[in-house]
C-alpha cells in the first residue's frame, strides 16, 4: 500500500509535467503555452519535493521542541532547491508573458502560426 | 589591490542593480560606472591569472562554510582561464556600446543593467563549484539574454526571444532533473564530491542524468539541433549583444557541458566522450552547409558561430591532453574573432534595412577601417596564417591526427573550404563591387574603433607569436584532465578519508 502511494505520488508528478509538455508543444496561442510552461515548472517542483520526503519526517527546523529528541526529519535540501525553482519560473512566466504583450502588440495577434518572420 | 574570485560576481551584480540609482545622480554615471566595474575586473584577472598555478588555485568560500556544505567559487588554471578570458572581452564591449547615440536614455539603462547581470551569471557558471549554483547562474544569464534579444522594438526581437525563451525554460527542467537524479544518488551537490561518489551511483542513472545535461547544456552551447534560436537571437539583437552571446554565452555554455562531462560523470570510456565528437561533427557540418545559403550578414555570422562551436566540441571529444589544449585555443580564438566580426558587421549593416549580404558592394572604399577589421577577422576565423586562428585549427588538426581519426580530420578540412567560400564572398562583395551612388554609411564613433582595432591587434599579436598564450593553456588543459586534483583541492579531508 506504501509502495503505492510513493509511487503515485511520483506518477502524479510526472503526468503534471507531461500535461504541461503537451501544452507548450500543440497549443497554437501564445499565452497558453507560457501557462503549459508553467504547469511544467509545477510538476517538476512536486517530483523534487516527493523525492525529498522521508516517512513521518517533520519540517527540518531546529527548535527547542525537536532537541535532543530522536525525531526524523524530511531532507531540507530539496525544498530549498524547490523555493529557488519557484521564483526563477517566476521570473521566467514574467519574461515570457511581456514578451508576449510585445509580440501581440507588433502581430495585432497571439496566434503562433500567424507570426513567422523569422525561419530557420 | 582586493583580488577576490567573489568579486567576479558580487561587483557586476551590485552595479546592476545601482544603475537605476545612478541615473538619479547624474545620467552620464550609467554609462561610465559599469565600463569602471569591468576594468577592474578584467585588471584582476591578469592579478588573479599570476596568482593562480597547477598547484595552488585560489578557492573561495562563500559565508565561511567549508566545502561540501557549503557553495565555493574555483578559480583554477581552468575555470580562470575562461572567467577572465569573459571578464576582459566584456570590457571590450563595453568600450564598443558605451556611447549610444541610436538608442533613448532609459532604453540605455535597461541595456547596461541586462549587460551586467549577463556577465555575472556567465563568470558566475564558470566558477562555481556547485551544481545547483551552475544552474541559478545559466538561469542569470538565459533571462537577461532573452532580454536583450528583444531590446530593439522596432525588429523582430520579441518573436527571436520567446523562441530562445521556449528552448531556454525546457533546457531549465531538464538540467534540474538531471541534479536532481544525482542528489538522490549521492546526497550532495558539490561538484568534487559529485565526482568522487560517482562511482556508486548504478550506471543507468548515470547515462540517463548524463543525457538530461548534455541536452540541457548543449542548448546554450549550440549544440545541433537544438540550436535553433541561436540564428534568430543573434540577428535580432543588438550588435554587441550579438558579440558578447558568441563570446560570453556561449562560451559559459560550452564550460559547463565540458566541465560536466569531464569532472563529474567522467564517462570517457563509456562514450561520453564519442558522443560529443559526433554531436560536434554534426553541429559543424550542418551549419557550415547552412551557413553558405544565409544572404543575412548577422545569420550568416551566427551558423559560423555554430559551427566554430562544433568544432570546439569534437576537439574536446577526442579526450586528449592535445584535443583539450585545441579546444581551449578555439575556445579563446572564438571568442575573440567572431566578437571583432560581430562588432565590424554592426557597423557595416547600420542603415541598411535588411542587412542583406548583397547591400554591401563597394563598403571597403566607404568604410575602410571597419571592412579592413571584418576581413581581417574573416580571415582569422578561417585559419588563414599569419592570424590566431591558423595555429587553434592547426593544433585541433594534429590532435585528430594523433587520436588517428581521419575522417574527422578530412571533415575539419572540407569544411574549412566552405567556410572559406563564405567568408571570402563577403570579402568580394566589400572590396570588388562598385558602391551603390545613394547609399548611407555609418562611420563608427572613436571607442568603437579602439575597442575592435584591440582585439584585431589581439589576433595578430597571438598569430606572430602564439608563445603568449600557449603557456596558459597548457596550465589550463592540464587542470581540466586532472580529475583527482580537482577533488583533492577541494575538499581534502574527504579525499583523503577514501584514500584510507
Amino acid at each position: 500500500m506504501n509502495q503505492l502511494l510513493t509511487y503515485s505520488v511520483y506518477g502524479t508528478a510526472i503526468l503534471v509535467m507531461m500535461i504541461g509538455i503537451y501544452a507548450m508543444l500543440t497549443k497554437k496561442n501564445l499565452i497558453k503555452i507560457v501557462i503549459g510552461m508553467s504547469i511544467l515548472d509545477s510538476g517538476f517542483n512536486l517530483l523534487l519535493i516527493a523525492l525529498g520526503y522521508i516517512k513521518g519526517g517533520t519540517a527540518p527546523i531546529f527548535s527547542p521542541a525537536v532537541e535532543g529528541k530522536d525525531v526524523i526529519m524530511v531532507d531540507p535540501i530539496p525544498q530549498a532547491l524547490v523555493l529557488t525553482a519557484i521564483v526563477i519560473g517566476f521570473g521566467v512566466t514574467a519574461v515570457a508573458l511581456s514578451l508576449v504583450i510585445r509580440l501581440y502588440r507588433k502581430h495585432n495577434t497571439i496566434k503562433i502560426d500567424e507570426i513567422k518572420t523569422l525561419r530557420w | 589591490m582586493v583580488a577576490n574570485p567573489i568579486l567576479y560576481i558580487a561587483l557586476p551584480l551590485f552595479t546592476a542593480f545601482l544603475v537605476p540609482l545612478l541615473a538619479k545622480l547624474w545620467k552620464p554615471l550609467v554609462r561610465i560606472v559599469p565600463g569602471l566595474v569591468l576594468a577592474y575586473l578584467a585588471i584582476m584577472s591578469i592579478v588573479l591569472m599570476q596568482q593562480v598555478g597547477p598547484d595552488k588555485p585560489i578557492i573561495t568560500m562563500i559565508a565561511g562554510w567549508k566545502a561540501p556544505w557549503g557553495i565555493n567559487l574555483v578559480f583554477t588554471s581552468f575555470s580562470g582561464f575562461i572567467a577572465s578570458l569573459i571578464s576582459i572581452l566584456a570590457f571590450f564591449i563595453w568600450l564598443y556600446s558605451f556611447k549610444f547615440k541610436k538608442v533613448e536614455f532609459d532604453d540605455a539603462q535597461k541595456y547596461f543593467i541586462l549587460f551586467m547581470l549577463l556577465t555575472a551569471g556567465s563568470i558566475g557558471v564558470v566558477l562555481t563549484g556547485d551544481i545547483f549554483n551552475m544552474f541559478v547562474f545559466v538561469e542569470i544569464t538565459s533571462l537577461s539574454a532573452y532580454a536583450l534579444t528583444a531590446f530593439y522594438k522596432g525588429r523582430d526581437g520579441a518573436e527571436a526571444a520567446f523562441k530562445f525563451l521556449l528552448i531556454g525554460a525546457f533546457s531549465s527542467i531538464m538540467l534540474l532533473l538531471g541534479i536532481s537524479i544525482l542528489y538522490a544518488y549521492t546526497g550532495t551537490l558539490n561538484m568534487a564530491q559529485l565526482a568522487m561518489l560517482m562511482p556508486q551511483v548504478p550506471m543507468k542513472a548515470k547515462v540517463v542524468s548524463f543525457l538530461l545535461f548534455f541536452v540541457a547544456l548543449g542548448i546554450e552551447a549550440e549544440m545541433f539541433p537544438l540550436n535553433g534560436w541561436a540564428p534568430d537571437a543573434y540577428s535580432q539583437a543588438p550588435g554587441p549583444i550579438a558579440a558578447s552571446f558568441a563570446g560570453i554565452l556561449a562560451k559559459a555554455g560550452i564550460y559547463a557541458l565540458i566541465r560536466v562531462s569531464y569532472t563529474i560523470f567522467d564517462l570517457g570510456n563509456d562514450g561520453g566522450f564519442d558522443l560529443l565528437l559526433v554531436m560536434g561533427l554534426i553541429t559543424m557540418v550542418v551549419s557550415e552547409l547552412v551557413a553558405m545559403r544565409q544572404e543575412n550578414l548577422r545569420r550568416m555570422l551566427a551558423y559560423s558561430s555554430m559551427g566554430q562551436m562544433g568544432l570546439i566540441m569534437i576537439a574536446f571529444g577526442l579526450g586528449t591532453k592535445e584535443g583539450i589544449y585545441a579546444g581551449l585555443f578555439i575556445m579563446f580564438n572564438h571568442a575573440v574573432i567572431k566578437s571583432l566580426l560581430f562588432l565590424a558587421s554592426a557597423y557595416l549593416v547600420y542603415y541598411t534595412s535588411r542587412k542583406k549580404i548583397s547591400d554591401l558592394d563597394g563598403f571597403g572604399k566607404l568604410l575602410p577601417v571597419t571592412s579592413l577589421l571584418f576581413g581581417l577577422g574573416a580571415f582569422a576565423i578561417v585559419g588563414l596564417p599569419p592570424f590566431s586562428g591558423f595555429w587553434s585549427k592547426l593544433s585541433l588538426l594534429v590532435a585528430t591526427a594523433d587520436s588517428h581519426m581521419e575522417f574527422v580530420l578530412a571533415t575539419i578540412l572540407a569544411v574549412s573550404v566552405i567556410e572559406i567560400i563564405y567568408y571570402f564572398r563577403v570579402l568580394g562583395r566589400l572590396y570588388f563591387r562598385k558602391a551603390n551612388k545613394e547609399i548611407k554609411v555609418r562611420k563608427p564613433t572613436w571607442n568603437s574603433t579602439v575597442s575592435m582595432i584591440v582585439l584585431a591587434i589581439v589576433i595578430i599579436g597571438v598569430g606572430l607569436h602564439p608563445d603568449f598564450i600557449t603557456g596558459l593553456l597548457h596550465n589550463a588543459a592540464a587542470d581540466l584532465a586532472d580529475k583527482a586534483g580537482y577533488i583533492q583541492k577541494i575538499i581534502p579531508d574527504l579525499f583523503s578519508q577514501t584514500l584510507n
